[in-house]
């Protein structure tokens, strides 16, 4: 917290410095702007470099700048043209000649083992530089990229804002259904396997996303859906370069439900009780308590029970309780900061750099953090004329603590806690049912993840553009992760305290246990490649080499439990119950690979690339298998036909390649292993837990590779000067021989049928990038949308019977992901009268019984008479047909940006344009055919259907409400709760992701500081949404884990302020 | 270059080998003593205590024995349904026993199992053993099922093949023939004393199994739930089948009386000191069910042991020392027990006191009524006392409290409390759960061999008065059936039926009633229910669970403290309903308390044919239909009778 405090300071300290506003020494500078042609170029930009000082050329090219300090470089900037910079000197008039830009189509990009120029690329490939990483008031990489790459889905899930918790992602969507195998891209930071979140964003040089299979598969088998390759800076020629830049932020957790009041919800309870056949929940005495308790009449929010001894709580206590706003901040504190350093002469560059990010939870009791530290150093040597070497650190920590009482039951319970139930008893102790005891006191969780990266490179440069290349990298990833459980106590009448259960242990029960994994991860790359040309017309560039990769871990695992005391938390303070565990695991791969690129004049592009593969995790006579691609393009616009001025490129693309994918769920997967356990028994032997052990599954004989299939056709422009590029991509990619489980058999197998490759996946869509930079006057901008789409379709699958299986989630040939099946809806009944005229026409027994007034009328649309699910088969669904598709469709992300003098803004929209879902559980049905204790009561339930009969309007708490969005709330009967049209919703958002404003303060000023540069910012995250999506949910919680929907950790909006400083 | 290639490619290949290093193949293991102990233990799934309730003393509940806060839907013909899926159609326990005995088997007879010999054959032994118990549990549920005594391949014409259904007697006559191998194998003093399966508990389940074929046999001949019986769906369906069904019953009857004397004769039953019930942790009859060890009881045969700090607990006496545990006996139950001297309450000259308090109720009755159940004013903790130094005390039943503490009829559950104040704590349970006790084999015996024999033997004779003396009534149990007036006993007891007819033979429900008094809150009542076909008149005449006289003196006992105005609202009094009304019964109605349409228990229990059986979940039927036809109905398993091959619907008789 100390610590905290001094940063707001020294934060708040240099934003004050920066206004104060100094005089300036006067000299004027001008000019003229002329392209090589001699014409003058209007709309020049001429700044002052590492200010923002500047100004614009006239129509005849012309520009007068005043109060230049000596010494001083200027900047010629325009769009098409390439940049130039110039010393003033003592020179009072400077004329430049612009060359023409070229540079946008003769960028280079960073392909697989090398690079290639944007303009000759035939695959798909996406890059963005770091420039999207900038002032994101964020936890890391993988949420900057949200919305930024089309094609590249980053999505939310697990338990949602937990804050280590990273958003999943995948390539052109998923690639398997996950029945064994996984389809996770393949990341490579430097050219070695890493976690790209576990990096620190200002480290970042470019990204680049190879999305086909023409692009990706010179990295074979681990590569069949797609590659993330991570450059990060190096040090540059020049004198030494400081950079400090850091971020405070404010976040506050976003779409929190509201609770009802504690006196509606007791009502509202006992309207399901009463409408469920059952006695109410709340007495009229409670009510009357709870009443005057609201009213401030009585201060104690429960009375002792039956016996006396304790106090009651839920239906006999009469609190007033938002547990939503109880359990979590209305505002949490962070910051980032970072320090670079880089420089170098003609032989040696270096780049070193650090970062420290503290992330602040939003957990108001018990508290959760994480913590990034990163530290690294890169030295690029040039050690003669035909050698050189790369040495590349990086050496990351993250640490996360929280309470160990936090977890997933924690969250299901926030949802089901009773308004009635107070935050203190009336002794003034935190109640037994509001587990902030057992936050504050239960113990906590602290996992400290360390990865280090050590690289090496080679390069043998023999003759000019014969480069050999050998590397060796090297990773060490350890988890350290302890995690303690305390005491935690409730208090009796009379003020004894009792023990509670922290998350599932038993109650007074304490305990340690230590979680250690070590992985280490070695690769080799020994490639070369060679360049030539016949004529210059017909270029070549030629590639061979090999890889390999090992990966080992280890982990060991103790606990004891009883601990002496609860000030030295330690495996040696605590003395019964001594558990350990430990297992080792490994895998490896192998390839060898090779690459042909020939282009005729920069027109006709070919790539073709080779991968022969092994891997560990097959057995030897599956093991290896050769993978093939090629890719083609057409630069129309080099054609000496083409005339079209607008146009300064047009490239038709197309590819085709075949991947192995060899991303088994199992590491072994040929291996039947024994079940074993020791000590797991929980049928008691003499005292203590016996060992256990079971009937091993089956394992398929016949499992192997699934072969990933991808086509590609594209297409890139640049008009306007190259103001204005456009990008798009189709794709169909087969995951032909997926692995998934063999066909359905009779249950009397008595096991589950073991995975084969036996089925087929297809997924298709297209990508579109456009972009749009130009200025107005002094005003720079710079505009890009990128919208992506992809669905996937499962062409082959082994279901004979057509079964759609529990909630109709089986997959069957033909089914596209994401296919919600469910009911139609008429509407809700207004009368009991017209429930019983659909009645007559409608048998809807099957789907429950007791039907009235406010429940829901089905739609017999199969014409049988009779709502049912048929036999829940394809060929006899009765009444359920697809009502909707839950896959996010038409990813998109708006990024608008743009500069004037000193000011810069950025305005980044995100979002899916189309989604449905349908959810279930307390959060959405309140109530309605839940279960008692797991039902809750939130603002938004209230509007659910009264008539005359309601007991909350025959009680005079509520009015009539026939247009109730809910039907009668009726507690364990889930008749009128089927997934259906009328409660499906439309999940698709667009969302402010995140909005800055910059202002780069004055260099004469910053001049005299010794500083080179310093701009100031603000940047709030998460800012607005725009959803039909009920408002208990988040657009982005859509889907997540925990025990129902919605019940997870809040996401958060941010408000921020920054600086950032060049010395 | 290509040579280094192909060089390298072989030395790559060894690189990639790369087999499990921490995991044991199947083929090292069940090799020694040590890897089937662990394979057998952990196959051991009977119900015992555990989560957030009474334990195993509410596993009676939805009898007429005891009830709970709401009905459930087997009393609600057209609630209870064919599922689609899942269910109790499943042979994952029985995979698990079939590749335990057939990998086991042949290592033993070749002598490849290192170990204690005795112990070897005593595993082996609970291999068998266990096959039978989940057998058993398909044939209480379901009847005819397929016999498989091997683990099968993914071949689907195979499979198909095993799906076929045996009919019921010849499964349990493969139950009782794993039970005698069981037997052969097993002894009653392996490592882990009773918390192991014994050779006497293979014996008392073979008495189980056996009476209840027998018994079930001998009631529903004549119907469909019985192989060859009038449109048993078998019919036609079941190759090679032809029955004797008298003879098959009286094989039953002798199998349960062989095997249930040869621990009868052999176990003593745990003695009674016949206290007052208001502090009863000095008597063993009462601590059997609440104390942590039961090693020193030889009544059981088999229990569970808890221990909190290990992370295996649970809450029984959270519920039962502190509140009702939303449970309780039945007015039908408790009227049901004898006088102490053996007379039925009703009798002239019983001496019972009536029901105007729960003391007076049980006032001079039998012992285990008294020890039982619990009366205000009882004892509830002697570790701990009242801030004023007065001992804990039981309040007054909380009828109209939270739904998981109340006390449902008034008449609370007391058997398994603990005078510990820390077992009353929750998730601290560690009382033992009992699994098999021997009193059964008693009442076991009596029941098969009065069926079979027509008459109480000696053996028989000796055995009631061993159980009537424990239980602190007049061991002359022909008091009891003199006095016997059917049609009273009628109104309390199902088990004064069979086939929908009141019984005539008092000395045959005196041995039901005394299955009902000694199994008090132990979860056997609707098996035994079934097996008599006890629930048929329900067809015809609902029953309306009653629990103590509310609106009696008792009444009183629910007053606001300050004000002196009564808590309890009835269904006509408007407000927020707790009780039921005095004016259609003085006694408490816990289903009549909402009497809306959508109470759909409130005209009380009813039966449907069908539901003495489950249903099997419909895509069974599917999978097992002839090739590609969807049919359900083309399956080779078929429905048991009375439920339709549509999912979600209900019995059709």
């Amino acid at each position: 917290m100390k610590s905290k405090l001094l940063s707001i300071l020294a934060f708040a300290v240099l934003t004050c410095f920066s206004m104060v506003a100094v005089a300036q020494e006067s000299r004027n500078v001008s000019g003229q702007v002329l392209d090589e042609g001699g014409e003058p170029i209007p709309g020049v930009n001429v700044l002052l470099v590492g200010t923002s000082i500047g100004t614009v050329t006239d129509l005849d090219g012309f520009y007068q700048l005043s109060a230049v300090p000596p010494g001083a470089t200027l900047s010629f900037s325009f769009i098409g043209f390439q940049t130039q910079e110039t010393t003033i000197g003592n020179r009072p008039e400077i004329n430049i000649i612009l060359l023409e830009d070229v540079g946008l189509l003769n960028e280079v990009v960073v392909v697989g083992f090398g690079e290639q120029k944007k303009a000759n690329l035939t695959g798909a490939v996406t890059t963005v530089d770091s420039r999207v990483l900038e002032s994101r008031p964020v936890q890391n990489v993988g949420q900057m990229l949200q919305g930024v790459v089309p094609g590249l889905n980053l999505q939310t899930t697990g338990l949602g804002g937990e804050l280590n918790q990273n958003l999943s992602f995948n390539i052109r969507g998923a690639g398997t259904i996950g029945a064994g195998s996984n389809s996770a891209p393949l990341v490579l930071i430097d050219g070695m396997d890493g976690n790209m979140n576990a990096l620190n964003p200002q480290d970042i040089e470019s990204i680049t996303v190879l999305k086909d299979a023409a692009a990706a598969s010179v990295y074979g088998s681990r590569a069949a859906f797609g590659v993330i390759l991570i450059t990060t800076k190096s040090g540059k020629q020049g004198t030494a370069k400081v950079n400090y830049s850091n971020n405070f932020r404010f976040s506050k957790p976003m779409g929190l439900p509201s609770m009802m009041d504690s006196h509606t919800f007791a009502h509202y309870y006992n309207e399901a009780a009463i409408n469920a056949g059952r006695s109410a929940v709340f007495s009229d005495e409670t009510l009357q308590r709870i009443l005057q308790y609201q009213r401030g009449e009585i201060d104690y929010s429960t009375v002792p029970d039956n016996n006396g001894d304790r106090w009651m709580y839920y239906g006999g206590s009469n609190g007033n309780t938002d547990w939503f706003k109880e359990q979590y901040k209305s505002v949490s504190f962070s910051q980032d900061h970072n320090l670079s350093v880089n420089g170098g002469n003609e032989n040696s560059k270096y780049f070193l750099s650090a970062n420290y990010l503290d992330q602040g939870g939003l957990t108001r009791h018990g508290g959760d953090n994480f913590n990034r530290y990163s530290l690294a150093g890169k030295i690029d040597l040039k050690l003669n004329e035909k050698l050189s070497f790369n040495y590349n650190t990086r050496f990351v920590r993250e640490y996360f603590t929280k309470s160990s009482h936090l977890n997933d039951l924690f969250y299901h319970n926030v949802a089901r806690r009773w308004p009635t139930v107070g935050v203190y008893d009336p002794n003034g102790h935190y109640t037994d049912p509001s587990e902030i005891a057992q936050l504050r006191d239960g113990g906590k969780q602290e996992n400290y993840t360390d990865f280090y990266y050590i690289q090496g490179q080679l390069t043998y440069t023999p003759v000019e553009n014969w480069n050999i290349y050998a590397s060796g990298n090297y990773r060490v990833t350890n988890w350290n992760n302890s995690a303690n459980t305390l005491p935690a106590y409730a208090y009796d009448v009379t003020g004894n305290p009792y023990p509670l259960s922290v998350y599932y242990s038993a109650p007074g029960h304490s305990a340690v246990s230590e979680y250690n994994q070590k992985e280490n991860f070695f690769t080799t790359n020994i490639y070369s490649d060679y360049s030539f040309d016949i004529n210059q017309d017909h270029q070549f560039k030629v590639m061979a080499g090999f890889n390999s990769e090992l990966n080992k871990y280890r982990n060991i695992n103790a606990g004891r439990t009883g601990l002496i005391t609860r000030d030295v938390i330690a495996l040696n303070t605590a003395t019964s119950n001594f558990t350990n565990s430990g297992a080792y695991n490994h895998w490896a791969t192998a390839g060898f690979f090779g690459r042909v690129n020939y282009n005729y004049k920069e027109k006709y592009l070919v790539e073709v690339n080779s991968r022969y593969d092994g891997s560990s995790r097959f057995l030897a006579d599956q093991r290896w298998n050769m993978f093939n691609s090629f890719s083609l393009g057409w630069n129309v616009a080099n054609e000496g036909f083409w005339h079209v001025d607008q146009v300064q490129m047009l490239k038709l693309r197309g590819s085709y390649g075949e991947l192995g994918n060899q991303n088994t769920a199992s590491w072994y997967p040929f291996y039947l292993s024994q079940p074993f356990s020791v000590n797991a028994g929980a049928w008691l032997l003499n005292g203590l837990r016996p060992n256990i052990a079971g009937a091993p599954g089956i394992v398929s004989e016949l499992m192997t590779w699934e072969r990933v299939q991808s086509y590609n056709v594209g297409l890139d422009l640049a008009v306007l000067d190259n103001r204005m590029v456009i990008n798009f991509d189709y794709f169909n990619r087969k995951t032909l021989d997926m692995v998934g489980p063999a066909e359905e058999q009779p249950v009397i197998l008595g096991t589950a049928v073991p995975n084969v490759n036996n089925a087929n996946l297809q997924s298709y869509g297209f990508e579109l990038e456009v972009s749009w930079r130009d200025h107005i006057g002094d005003f720079n901008y710079d505009i890009r949308g990128v919208l992506s789409d992809d669905q996937m379709k499962v062409t082959k699958y082994p279901n004979a019977t057509g079964n759609l299986g529990q909630g109709q989630s089986q997959w069957y040939s033909g089914r596209k992901s994401g296919e919600i099946w469910g009911y139609h809806t008429i509407e809700i009944a207004r009368t009991q009268a017209e429930m019983d005229a659909h009645l007559e026409n409608v048998n809807q027994s099957q789907m429950g019984s007791n039907w009235k007034a406010g429940d829901i009328m089905y739609a017999d649309i199969n014409g049988d008479g009779t709502v049912n699910g048929g036999s829940n088969t394809l060929s006899d669904p009765g009444d359920l047909s697809i009502i909707g598709n839950s896959t996010p469709r038409f990813r998109f992300g708006l990024d608008l940006s743009g500069q004037y003098k000193s000011f810069d803004f950025r305005v980044f929209f995100q979002g899916v344009g189309k989604r449905d879902y349908m959810p279930n559980g307390p959060y959405f049905w309140g109530a309605g055919g839940q279960n008692q204790w797991q039902a809750a009561g939130f603002d938004e339930h209230m509007d659910f259907f009264r008539d005359v009969n309601s007991p909350m309007v025959q009680a005079g708490v509520a009015t009539v409400n026939l247009d109730g969005y809910f039907p009668r709330p009726s507690f364990d009967d889930g008749k009128n709760n089927y997934t259906q049209t009328r409660y499906l919703q439309n999940a698709a958002y667009l969302r402010l992701k995140n909005v800055q404003i910059g202002y780069s303060l004055p260099q004469t000023f910053m001049s005299k500081l010794n500083i080179g540069s310093a701009r100031v910012y603000v940047s709030g995250e998460n800012l607005l949404t725009f959803s039909k999506l009920s408002k208990i949910f988040d657009p982005e919680s859509v889907g997540l884990g925990g025990w129902n929907d919605g019940k997870t950790y809040p996401f958060s909006a941010v408000y921020s302020a920054g600086l950032n400083i060049n010395f | 270059m290509s040579t280094a290639a192909v060089f390298s490619l072989s030395s790559c290949d060894e690189y990639l080998d790369r087999a499990p290093l921490s995991e044991v193949t199947p083929d090292a293991f069940l090799n020694s003593e040590a890897d089937l102990s662990a394979f057998t233990i952990n196959a051991y799934s009977f119900p015992t205590h555990g989560g957030f309730s009474v334990g195993i003393f509410g596993n009676d509940n939805h009898t007429d024995n005891q009830a709970t806060a709401n009905a459930a839907s087997r009393w609600i013909p057209g609630e209870y349904r064919v599922v689609q899926s899942g269910g109790v159609w499943d042979f994952g326990s029985i995979r698990n026993m079939n590749y335990y005995l057939e990998t086991v088997l042949p290592k033993w007879k070749s002598n490849d199992i290192s170990g204690n010999s005795t112990n070897i054959e005593h595993y082996i032994g609970e291999g068998y053993f266990l096959r039978a118990y989940e057998y058993f549990n398909k044939l209480q549920a379901l009847g005819d099922f397929p016999i498989l005594k091997r683990t099968l391949t993914d071949n689907r014409e195979a499979l198909v093949e095993a799906s076929k259904r045996r009919p019921r007697n010849e499964v349990a006559r493969f139950i009782l023939s794993d039970l005698d191998s069981a037997i052969l194998l097993m002894n009653n003093s392996p490592v882990g004393g009773t918390n192991r399966l014994t050779q006497n508990a293979a014996f008392l389940l073979k008495s189980r199994v056996a009476l209840y074929e027998g018994t079930w046999l001998t009631y529903h001949k004549g119907t469909a739930h019985v192989p060859g019986g009038p449109g048993w769906p078998g019919a036609g369906r079941v190759d090679n089948f032809s029955i004797d069904i008298d003879q098959e019953i009286d094989f039953f009857l002798t199998e349960a009386m062989h095997a249930a004397e040869q621990v009868a004769d052999q176990i003593p039953l745990t003695p009674n000191t016949l206290d007052n019930g208001y502090d009863s942790s000095e008597n063993p009859y009462f601590s059997m069910y609440a104390s942590k060890s039961l090693s020193g009881y030889p009544e059981v045969l088999l229990w569970r042991a808890y221990d909190p700090s290990l992370g295996l607990n649970h809450n029984v006496n959270h519920y039962i020392n502190r509140n009702g545990g939303n449970t309780g006996y039945t007015r039908g139950f408790v009227d049901n027990f004898l006088m102490a001297n053996g007379l039925p309450i009703y009798a002239r000259g019983s001496g019972y006191s009536g029901d105007d308090d729960i003391a007076d109720v049980k006032e001079g009755r039998d012992s285990r009524l008294q020890l039982f159940m619990k009366a205000p004013g009882e004892l509830r903790l002697n570790d701990v006392s009242n801030p004023d130094g007065s001992p804990v005390e039981e309040g007054t039943p909380d009828i109209t409290g939270l739904l998981e503490t109340r006390y449902v009829t008034g008449y609370a559950v007391k058997k398994g409390l603990s005078y510990l104040f820390d077992e009353s704590e929750g998730n601290v349970g560690s009382t033992a759960s009992i699994v098999f006790r021997a009193a059964e084999a008693y009442l076991n015996y009596i029941e098969a061999s009065y069926l079979k024999e027509g008459s109480l033997n000696g053996k028989a004779s000796a055995y009631w008065r061993a159980i009537r003396e424990r239980a602190g009534v007049n061991p002359d149990f022909m008091v009891s059936v003199t006095a016997t007036d059917m049609a009273i006993e009628a109104k309390n007891d199902f088990g004064a039926y069979s086939a929908g007819l009141v019984l005539s033979d008092p000395i045959l429900y005196n041995i039901r009633r005394e299955r009902r008094s000694e199994f008090i809150a132990e979860g056997m009542r609707m098996n035994d229910l079934k097996r008599w076909r006890a629930l048929d008149q329900l067809k015809e005449t609902p029953y309306v669970v009653e629990g103590f006289k509310l609106w009696g003196p008792m009444q009183e006992w629910y007053k606001d403290e300050e004000t002196g105005a009564s808590l309890l609202v009835t269904p006509e009094d408007g407000g927020t309903p707790n009780v039921s009304s005095p004016t259609e019964s003085l006694y408490l109605r816990p289903y009549r308390i909402v009497l809306s349409s959508t109470n759909l228990a409130r005209d009380g229990y009813k039966w449907a044919y069908a539901h003495y059986l489950e249903p099997i979940a419909i895509q069974h039927f599917l999978i097992t239909a002839q090739d590609g036809s969807g049919d359900a109905a083309s399956s080779v398993i078929y429905q048991n009778p009375g439920w339709s091959l549509q999912a979600n619907s209900g019995a059709v008789e």
